[in-house]
């Protein structure tokens, strides 16, 4: 399985077709759940950018951060952020399995951020998101739909939208108990029942 | 019956498998069966060759049409006289000569030998006329091997016979399943399949394949890109034994117009393919690292003789990117390195191909029938994966391709990749199931051969 480093420069790879303008109305109705609001809250106002709590995730997945799942809560320097949350169990048939679903937001910027290709021996930078396959378009929100990607997304299938200036994107990993069409539905239901998080701090 | 895409996702196509088999569905899904030319008035004394097969222009490239339907079936011989069993067979195979033209609108019948046979059933005729192949100093026809790239569970089968069939119409190959089913013959699987423009992504959607939605609506192949232009494929004598002289056909020719055939199978994972390698990836590991910037989507790519790769190319290709490409690795065995005057004065230039593919998507998993379920590891529902079938003037002609595959390049050259590796070509996502390699006689011995010796 290849390894890629982290990314690390904004490429020159637009996002193309992603709605860009304040298509939130449809989402306005979904809620941050309470038992998430605080965290995500917090992030908001940490990178000071709005940013978007998952009202759904795929069972037992809670979109909590700090719950059990949430294996990754990480903000870099530049204000992107990573929360991831997993859930792994190993065992035969629908006993095992693999349910791991990726937010990403890159506050002040739209394209694709680059990563370096771990499998080339000169450092190749690589798009982090590629084989773009369409759009979806889910409470009223527009999202641009990538097929291969890169480190932590590696195996997942993402969808990736522009709200404010910004580039945000969720994903999910194609594993057994899910293939890729059920993948498809779940990162459908979790676009649609996003919630916007505003900064609150000045 | 025809299926609508909401049909297949509802799960009509689920009916549709338990009522009449998987490969129903590809009737259901391809519509028209391809235009055919008309017949020639003679047959070719071939027994590999198909003729009026159709050929398309897609992305400036010619591309054959190969026939809708596949079935390959082997066998064990069970009869103690040879001889009624040849006179059986001859008649069998007489009786379709009369019913179907052998072509892609008719039936292609194609009846090979295995190892086995030869060794068990006439070893003394075989002794002394069992072709030898003086470029690999060792016989024409050898036992099958495990490549660098298959696992150690890679079966090396012993089948006696293969019999492999090919039509546009399911029909065809049914009657010739049951005229072939002979007191003779103990038949040891069925393997079947299917290859057409777009059909992959609607057997797969519809039979619930891992991955299906993500292979390309008019691709050839499960893995995407055409694998049948013109270019790529070996002319139509090439493959004899006889004809780029290197085949020793022993005293009496014996079997001039034969070739040699290797019969494999291979799952194929197709969610690890259109997951993890991007459009740009995929150009690079199906056919060079350096290939040119393709328009995004193309599955057509221009293979043309003068572009054909050679040991040198793949070198420095893998110095410069760490990485070798399916097709320039096999170029380098698979193509003619030079300009080559055949036996009968055919000029065939320098990056000429020289197999003949007939391999065949499938569902298998990994046969569709198998009298040794356990040794087979026969299981239930369907699985991408594909029937390799490639005729060659040898097996060693054969084997030395397959090792370019894996980066073991004809000059001695060994890449250093490990097994299976992202950088290794397709191997990454393909796993060998089984291999044997078969003798194919010409038509006038291709029932039993050797055994009225």
């Amino acid at each position: 399985m290849r390894r890629l480093g982290v990314l690390v420069v904004l490429g020159a790879f637009a996002l193309a077709g992603c709605g860009g303008n304040d298509a939130v109305n449809a989402a306005s109705k979904v809620r941050c759940p309470a038992a998430a609001a605080a965290g995500w809250q917090k992030l908001a106002n940490r990178v000071d950018a709005p940013v978007f709590c998952p009202s759904w995730l795929p069972d037992p997945l809670d979109g909590v951060i700090g719950s059990r799942w949430n294996n990754i809560n990480e903000v870099s320097r530049d204000r992107s952020y990573l929360l991831s949350w997993v859930w792994q169990e190993t065992g035969p048939g629908a006993a095992g399995g693999e349910k791991h679903v990726n937010l990403r937001g890159y506050p002040g910027r739209t394209r694709v951020p680059k990563c370096v290709n771990a499998d080339s021996n000169k450092r190749e930078l690589i798009p982090c998101f590629s084989d773009a396959a369409g759009t979806v378009r889910v409470g009223g929100r527009t999202a641009t739909v990538y097929n291969v990607n890169q480190d932590a997304d590696q195996w997942h299938v993402l969808y990736a939208w522009r709200y404010r200036g910004s580039l945000y994107t969720v994903s999910e990993h194609v594993a057994p108990p899910f293939g890729y069409r059920k993948v498809r539905q779940n990162l459908d239901r979790m676009l649609r029942g996003l919630a916007l998080v505003q900064p609150t701090t000045a | 019956m025809r299926l609508t895409r909401k049909q297949m996702l509802a799960g009509a196509a689920a009916g549709a498998l338990s009522a009449g088999g998987i490969y129903e569905l590809v009737d259901q899904l391809s519509g028209e069966a391809p235009k055919r030319a008309a017949p020639p008035s003679q047959r070719p004394d071939e027994q590999h060759l198909l003729d009026s097969v159709s050929v398309i222009v897609d992305n400036e490239v010619e591309v054959v049409v190969p026939p809708l339907h596949h079935q390959l079936l082997t066998a064990n011989v069970r009869a103690d006289d040879l001889r009624a069993a040849q006179r059986e067979l001859s008649e069998a195979l007489d009786e379709l000569d009369r019913t179907y033209e052998q072509t892609p609108a008719g039936l292609g019948v194609t009846v090979a030998y295995g190892l086995p046979y030869f060794e068990r059933r006439v070893p003394e005729a075989w002794r002394t006329h069992a072709p030898y192949d003086l470029r690999a100093r060792k016989p024409a026809l050898l036992p099958a091997v495990r490549f660098p790239s298959d696992p150690h569970e890679t079966l090396l089968e012993e089948n006696d016979v293969a019999i492999l069939l090919r039509s546009d119409s399911r029909d065809h190959l049914a009657h010739a399943a049951g005229v072939l089913d002979l007191d003779s013959l103990d038949v040891t699987s069925i393997r079947r399949g299917f290859v057409g423009g777009g059909l992959p992504k609607k057997v797969s959607m519809a039979a619930g394949i891992p991955g299906a939605d993500l292979v390309p609506a008019s691709a050839q192949l499960f893995l995407g890109f055409t694998s049948t232009q013109k270019d790529a494929l070996g002319p139509r004598l090439i493959a004899n034994h006889e004809t780029l002289g290197f085949v020793d056909l022993g005293p009496k020719h014996y079997f001039r117009q034969g070739t040699s055939v290797h019969v494999s199978h291979l799952f194929e994972d197709l969610e690890a393919w259109y997951l993890n390698f991007d459009f740009r990836e995929r150009v690079a590991t199906a056919f060079r690292p350096g290939q040119p910037e393709l328009r995004e989507g193309t599955l057509t790519v221009p293979q043309p003789l003068k572009r054909a790769d050679s040991p040198r190319g793949v070198r420095r290709e893998f110095e410069t990117q760490g990485r070798i490409g399916h097709s320039s690795a096999i170029q380098a065995s698979s193509r003619l390195q030079r300009d080559h005057v055949a036996t009968d004065g055919t000029v065939y230039k320098r990056g000429t191909a020289v197999p003949q593919r007939a391999d065949f998507n499938t569902l298998d998993n990994p046969f569709d029938w198998s009298s040794r379920s356990d040794v087979d590891q026969m299981q239930p529902g369907p699985r991408a994966g594909l029937h390799f079938v490639v005729f060659n003037p040898s097996s060693d002609d054969f084997h030395r391709n397959r090792r370019a595959m894996d980066g073991v390049l004809p000059d001695g050259t060994r890449l250093p990749l490990d097994a299976r590796e992202r950088n290794q070509g397709f191997n990454s996502v393909l796993r060998t199931t089984h291999r044997q390699n078969f003798l194919v006689p010409p038509r006038r011995h291709r029932s039993f051969p050797l055994a009225e010796l």
